[in-house]
C-alpha cells in the first residue's frame, strides 16, 4: 500500500536511515555519525528528528530493535533492517533517484 | 494487527518502554559528551554542549511515544471526543437514532436472553450434552412415545452397551398429611441412580444411594429447591425432618439446587421402593404396565447414533421374545433423543420465529438510522468539505463518521439493555409454558456479549452505507464547498433504497403478525362443544389409606350428594379429568387399547387406542355436552351390580364404526375379559384446547373406586361457590386435600394462552417496525422538502397551487412505499411458510391478510408523507428564492 507522501524532509530522513542500516545493524548515535561522515558533514541529523523517526520506522515494521554491546562495549539499542524495510528502501531509493534526477535536470541547465 | 500489538504492548509494558527509551537517549548523550571532550572541551563544557544538541529530553521522549501511538490512540480519542461533540450538538437526531436502535437492540436482547437460556445454554447438569431420553413407539398403530414398564426398563438397563447409567422417573401426587389438613405434593419417583446419571449435586444433605431403593428400606425424601423455599421457608435445618406420606413416616435427606427439573417440575423426590404402585409385585411383573420415563447417559466416546443402533438391537430382541406384547401389526421401535432437544422441543419453533421477527425489527431500525445518518451527512457536507480542504485525509474523515455511528449504536445498545429486563419477565413466563428450562433465563455475560457485538455490528451496518457513498463525493465536495451541496444521484438513490428496505421489513413483520391474528381469531371462534361458563372444577384427594377402594367410593357419593343439595348448584359430577385440563394440554390424549366385540383384529391390523374418561352420572349434563343419540350415563349405571356401559363421542363413532350404529355394540379394555355396552353418542368436544382437533373418546361410568376431579355447575358467582363447595367437602372430612380450584371457562381461556401471547408479541414487534418505518418515511420526505425548498418556492411563485405541491410530495413518498410493499409482500409470501406450524385454519398465504396489510401500510405512509408535505406548502416563495 502506497502511503501518501509526507513532507520531503521526513521522507528523506527515512531513506537515509534505511540506507545506513542496509550494511549492518547500528545504534542511533552510530547512524548520526555515519550520515555525517558519508555526506561529508553536509547533512547533520538532529537527534530530535532521528529518534522519533526510528520509533516510527520500527512501528511500521521496517526496522527491528535489539539490545547489544556497542564498539566501546556498552549496552546500546541497535536497529536492523527487516525484509519489509529492505523492500521499502528499494522503493524509496528509486523514487528519490527519479525525483533528484528530475530536479537536477531542471536546475542543472 | 501489528499496530494493535504495539498498542497493547505499549499500554501494558509502558514501564519497560520508558526505561528503554531513557537508556537509549542516555547512551546517545554520553557519546556526544565523549565526542565533545575528544574535540578538546572541558568536561563541563562538553556536557553543556551535548545537552543543547540533544535538546529537551522530555520533548524528545514525547515525540518518540507519539511515533508509536500517535495515529492510533490519540486520533481515536480525538474522534470519540469529536463524535460526542457533534452528536451532542444535534440532540434531536442523536436521540431519535438512539431510541430507534434501543428498541431494536432491546427487543433482540430480550428474545436472545430467552433463546440462549432455553435453547443454547449448556444444560446445568454435569456434562448435560451426553444425556439422552428414550421413547418407545408403535408407529403402525400411530402411538408415539409411550412409557416404559419395569420389565422393559430391566431389559434396556441390562442389555445395552452404550449407556453409563439408565435412570427411570415417574410422577405421582401424594398426600402430605399434617395435623388438621392435608396437601398434595407432586412427587417424582425415581431410581436410586437418577441424580448420579444427571450429575446433580444436592444443595443440602445427600442424594439417593442403592440402599434407599431396596424393598423395605426406610422411607426417604429429597425436596426440590422451589418446594423447600416456598413451603418450608428455606429452613436450613430441614434435614432429618419427618413427613407423613402414604401412611408412613418419610425422612428428608437432601435438598436439590435450583435446576430445571426433567421432565416436569416436582415438589419432592422418592425412590421407587416407596411408591405403592411401582413397588407392587403385580406391577413389576406386568410388561404392559407402563408408567415410567427412561433416560441415560452416553458412555464416553459413544455417539448418539451408536447408542440408537445399540438400543434398536435390544428392541428387536424384545419384539422377538414377546411377539404377543410387541405386535408386528403395531410395529415397535425405541428412540433415543438428546435430553436438551427433548426438553426444549416445544419451545424451539416459537422462539426461533420470534428471534427472526426481532431480527427484522433490528434491520428496519438499521435502515431507518442509516437514513437519518445520511440526511445529517448532507447538512455536514460543507463542514466536511472544509475539513478536507484543511488537510484532513479522506480516511480520517470516514473514520470519524464511523466513530459517530458506533457511538450511536453503543448508546442505543446500552439503552436497549436497560429496556430488555422489562420484557424479560413476560417472555420467561411465556417460555415456562413449554419448558422447565425457562427458569434459567437471565441476562448474563454471553447475552451481554451478544448485545455488544450486535450493537457494534449495527453501528457498522448503518454507518457504512452513508460512509461508503461519502468516499466518492468527498473529492468533489471540495469544489462545491462554497455553494449549497446538492444531493448526488447515488445518495438519493441510496436513501430511497433504505426507505424501500424499511417498508419491506415492516411489511414482512406485519404480514406475519396479521396471519397470527387471523389464526388466533379463528381459534377463538371455535366452539368447544359444551358450555364452559358457570362450571367450577377442583381436584379432591382422599388419602389411601385411611380410605380403601370400598370406602372411597362412598366418600365420592357423599360429596356429590352433599353438593347437589347446596344452594345455587344446578348439577355436579366427578370425572378423571375435565376439558382444557392444563395437564391434559401438555400431555395430550391418553392411548388406551380396546377391542370391539364381534370384530376380531386381523393379523395386519394395528391395535386400536382411544382416550378414556371415567365419569359419574350427570357428567354430560354438568358440562352441557349434548348426547346426540342414545342416552346419557345415569345414577343407575354407577351402581356396583349394574352392567358396564359407556358413551362414545361422534369422532370415535365415525372413525371406528364407519356407517354402522355403535349403540348396542360392546367394547373391552382388557382383551375381552369384561365388556361394556355403548349406550349413547356424545357430541365432540375440544378436550385438548380450542386449537386442537377433537379426538376419539370413550366415557365410562364409574362403578368402583374414586375419580378425583369434581365439576360443579352453579348459578352463583364462581368464587363464593367454590369456597362453599370446599367447605362442604371439609365438613365431610377435613383430611381430604382440595386443590387446583378454577373455572372451566378460565381453563378454556388458558388453553389459548400461548398462541395469544405469541400473537401479542408478533403484533408488538410488527407495530414497532411500522412505527419505525413510518417515522423513516416522514423523515426522508421532510429532508426532500427542505432540499427542494428553492424548487418549491419557484413553483409556487409561478402559481402552483398548494394542493399540487402537497400532491407532488405525497406522490414521491407513496411511490417509495409502494415499492417497499411490493418487495416486502413478495418476501413475506416466501417467509410466512415458516409460520405454518403456528397457524390454525389459516394459510401462510392467506389472501385477506396479504390484501389488508398493504392497505394499512399505505394509509400510515400517506399520513407520514402528509406532514412534511404540509410543511412544503408553508414555504414562502420570496424567502426561498432569496436563500441563495
Amino acid at each position: 500500500m502506497a502511503k501518501p507522501k509526507a513532507d520531503l524532509l521526513q521522507g528523506t530522513l527515512d531513506l537515509l536511515i534505511l540506507k545506513t542500516l542496509e550494511l549492518e545493524p547500528m545504534h542511533g548515535w552510530g547512524i548520526t555519525q555515519r550520515i555525517q561522515q558519508l555526506s561529508e558533514s553536509v547533512l547533520q541529523v538532529n537527534q530530535g528528528s532521528l529518534y522519533p523517526a526510528l520509533h516510527r520506522l520500527e512501528e511500521r515494521g521496517w526496522i527491528r530493535a535489539f539490545w547489544g554491546n556497542s564498539e566501546n562495549n556498552r549496552h546500546a539499542r541497535f536497529y536492523e533492517l527487516t525484509a519489509r524495510g529492505r523492500k521499502q528502501m528499494a522503493q524509496e531509493k528509486e523514487d528519490w533517484l527519479r525525483l533528484s534526477g528530475a530536479v537536477a535536470r531542471i536546475v542543472g541547465t | 494487527m501489528n499496530r494493535l500489538g504495539w498498542v497493547i504492548r505499549f499500554l501494558f509494558r509502558r514501564g519497560r518502554f520508558e526505561d528503554e527509551l531513557a537508556a537509549e537517549l542516555h547512551y546517545h548523550y554520553e557519546r556526544q559528551v565523549e565526542q565533545n571532550m575528544a574535540g578538546g572541551m572541558s568536561r563541563a563544557e562538553a556536557t553543556r554542549q551535548a545537552a543543547i544538541l540533544v535538546g529537551g529530553t522530555e520533548q524528545l521522549k514525547d515525540d518518540c511515544r507519539d511515533a508509536r501511538l500517535g495515529r492510533w490512540i490519540e486520533t481515536l480519542a480525538q474522534d470519540v471526543r469529536y463524535g460526542i461533540r457533534v452528536l451532542a450538538k444535534n440532540p434531536g437526531f442523536s436521540l431519535a437514532a438512539m431510541l430507534t436502535l434501543a428498541l431494536g437492540i432491546g427487543a433482540n436482547t430480550a428474545i436472545f436472553s430467552v433463546v440462549y437460556g432455553v435453547l443454547l445454554r449448556p444444560l446445568p447438569y454435569g456434562d448435560g450434552e451426553r444425556l439422552v431420553v428414550l421413547h418407545q413407539d408403535a408407529p403402525k398403530a400411530n402411538v408415539l412415545g409411550f412409557r416404559f414398564s419395569v420389565k422393559e426398563i430391566e431389559d434396556y438397563r441390562a442389555q445395552n452397551h452404550t449407556l453409563l447409567g439408565v435412570a427411570e422417573h415417574h410422577t405421582m401426587s401424594f398426600l402430605l398429611v399434617g395435623k388438621n389438613s392435608a396437601e398434595r405434593v407432586e412427587t417424582a419417583v425415581v431410581s436410586a441412580n437418577f441424580f448420579d446419571v444427571l450429575r446433580v449435586k444436592p444443595l443440602l444433605g445427600r442424594t439417593f444411594v442403592a440402599a434407599d431403593d431396596r424393598p423395605g428400606a426406610p422411607a426417604v425424601l429429597i425436596l426440590s429447591y422451589q418446594y423447600w423455599q416456598a413451603h418450608q421457608g428455606g429452613d436450613p435445618h430441614i434435614l432429618g425432618k419427618v413427613f407423613q406420606m402414604n401412611n408412613r413416616p418419610h425422612t428428608v435427606i437432601g435438598v436439590l439446587p435450583l435446576i430445571p427439573q426433567y421432565p416436569v417440575e416436582s415438589d419432592v423426590y422418592m425412590p421407587t421402593s416407596q411408591c405403592p404402585t411401582r413397588s407392587s409385585a403385580e406391577f413389576i411383573a406386568n410388561r404392559n404396565a407402563r408408567m415410567m420415563d427412561l433416560f441415560g447417559r452416553l458412555k464416553p466416546g459413544v455417539t448418539l447414533a451408536e447408542a440408537r443402533a445399540d438400543l434398536a438391537v435390544i428392541a428387536a430382541n424384545m419384539q422377538k421374545s414377546y411377539p404377543e406384547i410387541y405386535l408386528a401389526a403395531d410395529g415397535y421401535r425405541v428412540r433415543a433423543n438428546a435430553l436438551r432437544d427433548d426438553l426444549t422441543r416445544r419451545a424451539r419453533a416459537m422462539f426461533l420465529v420470534l428471534l427472526g421477527v426481532v431480527g427484522f425489527v433490528l434491520l428496519a431500525a438499521c435502515a431507518n438510522v442509516a437514513n437519518l445518518f445520511l440526511a445529517r451527512l448532507l447538512k455536514l457536507e460543507r463542514e466536511l468539505a472544509v475539513r478536507a480542504a484543511l488537510g484532513a485525509s479522506q480516511a480520517r474523515l470516514m473514520r470519524q463518521l464511523l466513530t459517530q455511528s458506533l457511538l450511536l449504536a453503543l448508546g442505543g445498545g446500552l439503552a436497549g439493555v436497560s429496556l430488555a429486563p422489562a420484557a424479560l419477565g413476560v417472555l420467561t413466563g411465556f417460555a415456562g409454558r413449554f419448558t422447565t428450562r425457562a427458569a434459567e433465563v437471565r441476562m448474563d455475560a454471553p447475552v451481554l456479549l451478544f448485545t455488544f457485538l450486535m450493537s457494534v455490528g449495527t453501528g457498522i451496518v448503518f454507518g457504512l452505507a452513508p460512509v461508503l457513498t461519502t468516499r466518492g463525493w468527498l473529492g468533489t465536495a471540495f469544489q462545491q464547498a462554497g455553494s449549497r451541496g446538492t444531493a448526488s444521484r447515488g445518495r438519493s438513490r441510496l436513501r430511497s433504497a433504505l426507505v424501500v428496505a424499511q417498508v419491506a421489513f415492516s411489511v414482512i413483520l406485519l404480514a406475519a403478525a396479521g396471519l397470527m391474528i387471523r389464526s388466533f381469531v379463528k381459534m377463538q371462534q371455535v366452539r368447544p362443544g359444551f358450555a364452559a361458563d358457570q362450571v367450577i372444577t377442583m381436584r379432591i384427594s382422599p388419602g389411601m389409606p385411611p380410605y380403601t377402594m370400598a370406602t372411597v367410593r362412598l366418600l365420592g357419593k357423599r360429596i356429590l350428594d352433599r353438593i347437589r343439595q347446596a344452594p345455587g348448584v344446578e348439577s355436579a359430577a366427578m370425572a378423571t379429568t375435565f376439558p382444557f385440563n392444563p395437564m391434559g394440554l401438555v400431555f395430550g390424549p391418553s392411548q388406551n387399547q380396546y377391542v370391539v366385540q364381534g370384530r376380531p383384529r386381523g393379523e395386519e391390523e394395528p391395535t386400536m387406542t382411544t382416550d378414556v374418561r371415567v365419569v359419574t352420572a350427570d357428567y354430560f349434563e354438568t358440562l352441557r355436552q349434548p348426547i346426540v343419540r342414545g342416552r346419557s350415563l345415569t345414577q343407575h349405571d354407577c351402581e356396583l351390580n349394574s352392567p358396564d356401559v359407556v358413551v362414545v363421542n361422534q369422532m370415535l363413532a365415525r372413525s371406528r364404526f364407519r356407517g354402522e350404529d355403535p349403540i348396542g355394540k360392546r367394547v373391552s379394555f382388557d382383551k375381552g375379559r369384561h365388556w361394556a355396552e355403548i349406550v349413547g353418542i356424545a357430541a365432540d368436544t375440544r378436550e385438548y384446547g380450542l386449537n386442537q382437533p377433537a379426538v376419539g373418546e370413550i366415557y365410562g361410568a364409574l362403578k368402583e373406586g374414586f375419580v378425583n376431579r369434581l365439576l360443579v355447575r352453579s348459578s352463583g358467582a364462581a368464587e363464593p361457590e367454590a369456597r362453599m363447595v370446599q367447605a362442604a367437602i371439609h365438613e365431610i372430612d377435613p383430611l381430604v386435600a382440595v386443590d387446583q380450584v378454577q373455572t372451566v371457562e378460565h381453563a378454556e381461556y388458558e388453553s389459548l394462552a400461548s398462541p395469544r401471547m405469541m400473537t401479542f408479541l408478533m403484533g408488538i414487534f410488527a407495530g414497532l417496525a411500522l412505527l419505525i418505518s413510518a417515522s423513516g418515511i416522514a423523515a426522508v420526505m421532510a429532508l426532500t422538502v427542505s432540499q427542494r425548498t428553492r424548487e418549491i418556492g419557484v413553483r409556487m411563485a409561478l402559481g402552483a397551487r398548494r394542493s399540487s405541491v402537497v400532491r407532488m410530495v405525497v406522490r414521491q413518498g407513496m411511490m417509495l412505499t409502494a415499492a417497499g410493499i411490493a418487495v416486502g409482500s413478495a418476501a413475506a409470501a416466501l417467509l410466512t411458510k415458516l409460520l405454518a406450524g403456528l397457524l390454525y385454519g389459516t394459510s401462510p398465504r392467506d389472501l385477506p391478510t396479504f390484501v389488508a396489510i398493504p392497505v394499512v401500510f399505505l394509509v400510515v405512509a400517506a399520513v407520514a408523507c402528509f406532514v412534511p408535505a404540509r410543511q412544503a406548502t408553508s414555504i414562502d416563495p420570496l424567502a426561498a428564492l432569496r436563500q441563495e
